[in-house]
């Protein structure tokens, strides 16, 4: 609970490694950002985090190559990789019922999604994608990329975002999470799993 | 579609379009302004940015219908995204999505608002004609006891088992047959939306009425002629087309809290009070989970209301909370658990043994509209100390209630999830601050961004509707309440667009 979060963070040395060079929501009330706009934010958070990899000797050769991917329409094969990761993590294959994000290919879904989208919208979302793959080595300090992590790091960190005392971390995983978990549930595919019937005009007329 | 509405996607847009009354927004304030002006033989234009969609058009599928029939295709929120801002987007507004309960304005709101900020016009005794009006154009009714799902079933329950005071609403449906996606419309035509009711009356007393079509902005507000500047949008909306325009002798902008203030800034139009005392009614979705199957999304998913500390006076307004019963399809409820991972999927398998309720606590005037990027406002809001306090008690009325009907456990969705299983338990809520963006809120009924008042350095717009510093630009929804006018405000806002078009010479 929130209450808590104090001091779970004051634990947490590396909540805000980079960020914190920017501003903490701790030390400002919990509303750090009212005189910027979102996108402004995540621009500096991100031109931030661009001056730190460059001076660590251009570690944005710490993401590799992605594969390619046919027929994406506006994301880059990197963007889909991350976003194929946090799609994995929030919804993995496995456990109670088998199917997963990845059979889904929802980050596919999120392409179109974005097709169809303003322009600055995209580019808000493009630069939260950086934010995270990145988000390894921005906020925690590891040498690794977000879709590099194991699943297992990639759970904790993505749970430490969604709980994070920074606002922009809790907003990025809201801003992926809801399309996410709202397509995935969408399908048809996945219903028997969780007991739904599925659109109840054509249940009755079955 | 019906023939007789212009779908701009699909139909070029007339060159020149004049008319005496231009109205902008098809929700319940536009639909029922056009359909009186109407049938008074005016020439009346309704222009909405949004679809028409009726029947099975309204596929009860989460991503395809969250996406067409909610502005920004239901990914609206406020600025720090803090809070889902739920709106409509189609023909028939917001009533098209909503969960269709019908809630008066308590007198005591009206008393509030003579009292507190002098409005004339909007007495108990003068509204009473057309609050009558109201509720015979949206056919409302009781929600019949054999219509009441389990989940309204058991919150009723429990709140009886601890002697609270609640009721079944009213609504707007008839020949409902429990299809449960009220949230993303009807395919039965079930709702008696302005859609089904307003806009054919409007069009079959001669208004024209035009789809797919986006309004940019307004000049010539304080000119006898206005030019409304529009653009036509393809057939899913995304993207605008050809623009085009109309010349007008009034304009009643009929756009919600969100929109019709947000055109007012976009146009320059009125004083500095535009866009500001936005209320956002804040409602925080919990869940309940049951050993037995509840099967909360068959049936009307919003029926009961525990109202036991919901208060209304002319002191204060609306006031207090309220607890009412809710669910969706699978893909909106799992936006609004806390679980990610393998136990993300553990916890929607469990979907039938979940029911919902919605917090929903009235709040006082806190943000503001203001321009945004490609053409979208932002939405700025401040939740208060006082309304954090109402929502923390409602979490523990709540608990008490669904743990007397017998839940196993109820869950608030913040991070990490808090769980609550006994009397002991409750005191966790406590710590709770809602900071932004730890829970998932959601507003349904915007309020207040061009207040109504008697003098231009108070509010938005007279008494009448017309925004201050024009001639003949009104404002007829929502945005005119100086505080909350219901905990659900579509008879509210019916019933105040009557009233406003009687007056209008």
């Amino acid at each position: 609970m929130w209450g808590s979060r104090e001091s779970k963070d004051s634990r947490d040395s590396a909540e805000c490694t980079l960020a914190g060079l920017l501003v903490d929501a701790r030390s400002t009330g919990g509303e750090p950002f009212a005189f910027l706009s979102r996108r402004r934010w995540l621009r500096l958070a991100l031109g931030a985090g661009g001056v730190a990899l460059s001076g660590a000797g251009g570690l944005w050769l710490l993401r590799g190559r992605a594969p390619a991917v046919e027929g994406l329409r506006v994301l880059s094969a990197h963007q889909y990789r991350t976003l194929d990761a946090i799609a994995r993590t929030v919804l993995p294959a496995g456990g109670v019922f088998e199917t997963g994000a990845a059979e889904l290919d929802l980050a596919r879904a999120f392409d179109g999604y974005l097709a169809d989208e303003p322009a600055f919208v995209v580019g808000d979302l493009s630069s939260a994608l950086s934010l995270v793959e990145f988000g390894p080595l921005l906020f925690d300090g590891k040498p690794r990329t977000f879709s590099r992590c194991t699943p297992e790091e990639r759970l904790a960190h993505w749970q430490a975002w969604r709980s994070s005392a920074l606002l922009l971390r809790r907003q990025v995983t809201i801003a992926f999470q809801k399309f996410l978990c709202l397509v995935f549930y969408d399908d048809p595919r996945v219903w028997p799993s969780i007991g739904y019937p599925g659109p109840s005009l054509e249940a009755l007329q079955r | 579609m019906s023939d007789d509405v212009v779908d701009l996607s699909a139909t070029a847009p007339p060159a020149q379009l004049t008319t005496e009354y231009c109205i902008i927004g098809s929700g319940p304030a536009g639909a029922t302004a056009a359909r009186l002006l109407a049938e008074r033989g005016r020439d009346v234009v309704l222009l909405e940015e949004g679809g028409d969609f009726t029947g099975r058009a309204l596929t009860q599928r989460d991503g395809a219908m969250y996406d067409q029939l909610y502005m920004d295709r239901g990914g609206r929120t406020t600025e720090d995204m803090s809070i889902a801002v739920l709106q409509g987007r189609a023909l028939g507004g917001g009533a098209v999505i909503n969960a269709s309960d019908v809630v008066p304005i308590p007198p005591a709101v009206l008393e509030h608002w003579s009292r507190r900020f002098g409005i004339p016009g909007l007495s108990e005794a003068e509204l009473a004609p057309h609050a009558r009006a109201a509720l015979e154009d949206l056919r409302a009714n009781p929600i019949r006891e054999d219509q009441l799902n389990l989940a309204n079933r058991l919150l009723r329950e429990g709140a009886q088992k601890l002697g609270l005071r609640g009721e079944v609403m009213d609504h707007n449906r008839q020949g409902c047959i429990g299809l449960g996606t009220c949230l993303i419309g009807c395919p039965m035509n079930a709702k008696q939306s302005p859609r089904l009711v307003a806009i054919p009356a409007a069009l079959a007393a001669g208004a024209r009425v035009f789809v797919r079509a986006r309004v940019e902005r307004v000049t010539g507000a304080q000119r006898e002629d206005k030019t409304v500047v529009c653009r036509a949008l393809d057939a899913k909306g995304y993207h605008a087309g050809a623009r085009f325009e109309l010349r007008a002798k009034t304009v009643i902008v009929a756009a919600s809290a969100v929109g019709s203030a947000h055109l007012l800034l976009q146009s320059g139009i009125g004083n500095p009070h535009v866009g500001r005392n936005l209320m956002l009614q804040p409602q925080l979705p919990i869940t309940a989970i049951f050993e037995r199957e509840v099967d909360a999304f068959r049936g009307i998913p919003q029926a009961y209301a525990v109202t036991e500390h919901e208060t209304a006076d002319a002191e204060r307004g609306l006031w207090g909370f309220r607890i009412e019963a809710i669910m969706g399809t699978p893909g909106i409820v799992s936006t609004l658990l806390p679980w990610i991972g393998a136990e993300g999927k553990a916890r929607m398998s469990r979907y039938r043994h979940i029911a919902a309720s919605l917090l929903l606590v009235p709040d006082e005037p806190s943000g503001e509209i203001r321009r945004g990027p490609g053409g979208r406002p932002i939405v700025r809001y401040t939740q208060r100390d006082n309304h954090r306090a109402r929502l923390r008690e409602a979490i523990k009325v709540a608990t008490r209630i669904y743990l007397a009907a017998g839940a196993r456990e109820v869950v608030v969705p913040c991070h990490p999830p808090l769980l609550l299983r006994s009397e002991a338990d409750l005191s966790s809520a406590d710590a709770l601050d809602f900071a932004p963006a730890t829970v998932p809120l959601l507003s349904a009924h915007q309020q207040g961004t061009v207040r109504f008042s008697t003098s231009r350095s108070q509010g938005g717009a007279d008494p009448d509707g017309q925004v201050w510093g024009t001639k003949r630009v009104y404002v007829f929804d929502s945005s005119g309440y100086p505080s909350s006018a219901s905990s659900h405000t579509m008879a509210p806002i019916i019933t105040t667009a009557r009233a406003l078009t009687a007056r209008l010479s």
